[in-house]
């Protein structure tokens, strides 16, 4: 039956390369990926009938990377339930019918979570910003979280008063491998210098410490809690406009799982858990000076 | 350049017959090269996953696109990005054959004076030779900067990278080094002194030349190693090939990228490879010159 559902898997795949192979930089992958999904939402989403889509019967199993950074999980244990993913994976299981007991959480790194063939987890919720062409290799969930970039800095450095967008063009910046940050900072700001790229989130804090970068781009909760919790004497230096990036649960290309799953994430958004969870999580995000790109 | 073959074993009439059963062996080489090859390929392209597999590693359309890079998408050039790892490579290079010229006769030399200096190197041969060498990259380039100094901490990444290689490789190229040295024998030695030559002047003209004749290959073997082992430096936020690779890879989830990081190392490498046997057959040619065969 396994072996039965990894060929299936290889074929959509294959299918879906096809179908994106024709096309350019990504305009395809949608038409691929709401195929799946709708193909999903006419069927029923109880407990029992999902059962057939999960990789582990009886458990709905969630991936994430290490180490667990706040606030989106707490004290690196995803599965306390606490730190905004772990609470929205918890709602979600829920809304899916399954208790909290039933939960597994697995570790994924975020290179090997966009790998061909079967993925060891039914989704993967580790803060990936959906873009067209990552969609061409993995199926997302519609968003739970809305998400903008913002700027660290130390407290002193030129950068926390000088901040124009003409300024910006001057200052070194850093970030995190795999993060759209990157994009944003060649597209938005455009330095003359090349920005620094290092392999985990706790590098790029100490590239900003030594002073190695001006600043560091990352999601505002993610910066919010860099300058309030962990660099003393850091400081949010603001953050950019909304660039309509957003965060979506990654699933193997065609999972069927993805019509359940969104059809829980628009009940929980309407029925304001989402919100909540934001305010009770993020909260102390929200008062964040706007700066201009 | 095509003479007689350099094989030290055997009397022309063994030589003869050597090259008679070749023959039959050519043939039968042939057939077992392509039936293995194709045995490959069938596995390659006949796996379940192959599809997914030759899209994820060798789609011509993302190898071209993470070559020529597009920084506003997010992801650089690999190919320009090498560029850091050949000159990082050259700059070690030059460093490494000095340093570890310098600690190689310090452990050689026999004089009283000398035994502090004799200590050190045995240490420093020690430790950095047992220290993995992506941890004394992360030691030296985010130590460093940490301490604050004038100069010394406000270098750039690259920098700190090749302070490490410096570091790690020297203790192994001096080890080459000492085993050249050691393969003179002490006559040459004793020779060189009953002609009246200073201790120096007989390391410089006698023993030198003859000892680093005998290493050049173990020398070049180091040094492809070095080309590739520049990749670690990435790790510092420098966007060398591989790092750029991996920014290509996670920026549109698909690996092609290090394919091309791959080939271009290789391309890179295999020159060097090809003079190395180049220089051992001229050197094993000059040295046979005039023997009998």
């Amino acid at each position: 039956m396994h072996r039965i559902m990894i060929i299936a898997a290889a074929l959509a795949l294959g299918a879906g390369l096809a179908a994106c192979g024709s096309t350019t930089s990504g305009s395809g992958s949608g038409s691929a990926s709401t195929g799946a999904s709708s193909a999903a939402t006419t069927a029923s989403c109880s407990n029992a009938s999902i059962q057939k889509d999960l990789y582990a019967k009886g458990t709905l199993t969630v991936a994430t990377d290490k180490p667990a950074y706040p606030p989106w999980f707490s004290s690196n244990d995803p599965a306390n339930g606490k730190g905004y993913e772990s609470a929205v994976a918890y709602a979600v299981a829920a809304q899916l019918g399954f208790k909290k007991s039933q939960v597994t959480w697995a570790y994924e790194p975020f290179n090997d979570s966009y790998a061909p063939g079967p993925k060891k987890f039914d989704f993967d919720i580790n803060e990936v910003s959906v873009t067209a062409a990552r969609a061409q290799a993995v199926t997302f969930s519609t968003s739970y979280y809305d998400v903008d970039q913002a700027l660290v800095a130390l407290k002193g450095t030129p950068i926390v008063t000088k901040h124009a967008p003409s300024d910006l063009k001057g200052y070194v910046f850093g970030d995190q491998i795999g993060t759209t940050s990157l994009a944003f900072i060649n597209s938005q700001i455009q330095p003359t210098q090349t920005p620094k790229v290092y392999e985990s989130l706790n590098d790029v804090k100490q590239g900003l410490q030594t002073h190695q970068i001006a600043a560091l781009v990352a999601d505002t909760p993610t910066a919010q809690y860099i300058s309030s919790s962990e660099i003393k004497n850091s400081v949010l230096v603001g953050q950019f406009p909304s660039s309509g990036e957003h965060f979506g649960l990654l699933f193997r290309k065609g999972d069927p799982l993805v019509g359940c799953v969104d059809k829980a994430l628009a009940t929980l958004h309407h029925n304001g858990t989402l919100a909540a969870l934001q305010k009770k999580y993020l909260q102390v995000y929200l008062s964040v000076p706007l700066l201009k790109p | 350049m095509v003479g007689p073959p350099q094989t030290s074993f055997g009397a022309p009439q063994r030589r003869s017959h050597l090259l008679s059963s070749g023959r039959g062996a050519v043939a039968v080489s042939t057939a077992s090269t392509i039936v293995v090859l194709a045995a490959f390929a069938a596995l390659f392209f006949l796996a379940p996953g192959s599809a997914a597999v030759r899209h994820t590693f060798f789609n011509p359309e993302y190898m071209w696109k993470s070559l020529i890079g597009d920084p506003r998408a997010g992801y650089y050039s690999v190919g320009e990005a090498l560029w850091l790892n050949i000159r990082m490579f050259l700059a070690a290079e030059v460093l490494i054959l000095i340093l570890a010229l310098v600690i190689a006769v310090v452990r050689q030399s026999d004089s009283p004076v000398m035994f502090p200096l004799r200590i050190v190197s045995t240490i420093y041969v020690d430790v950095f030779r047992g220290v993995p060498l992506i941890l004394v990259i992360f030691a030296i380039g985010f130590g460093v900067p940490a301490l604050n100094l004038t100069f010394v901490s406000t270098q750039s990444a690259p920098v700190y990278g090749v302070a490490a290689l410096v570091l790690s490789y020297s203790a192994y190229v001096s080890e080459v080094y000492r085993a050249g040295l050691n393969s003179v024998h002490q006559s040459q030695v004793a020779a060189a002194r009953s002609l009246g030559l200073s201790h120096t002047a007989s390391l410089r003209y006698v023993i030198l030349p003859q000892a680093v004749r005998n290493i050049i290959p173990p020398l070049l073997n180091d040094f492809i190693s070095l080309q590739k082992d520049t990749a670690l430096v990435g790790i510092l936020g420098a966007i060398e090939a591989n790092k750029a690779a991996e920014i290509f890879s996670d920026t549109v989830f698909n690996y092609s990228s290090y394919v091309v990081a791959a080939i271009l190392f290789l391309i890179l490498t295999i020159p060097l490879a090809r003079f190395t046997d180049h220089l051992i057959a001229r050197d094993r040619r000059r040295r046979l010159a005039g023997a009998p065969s």
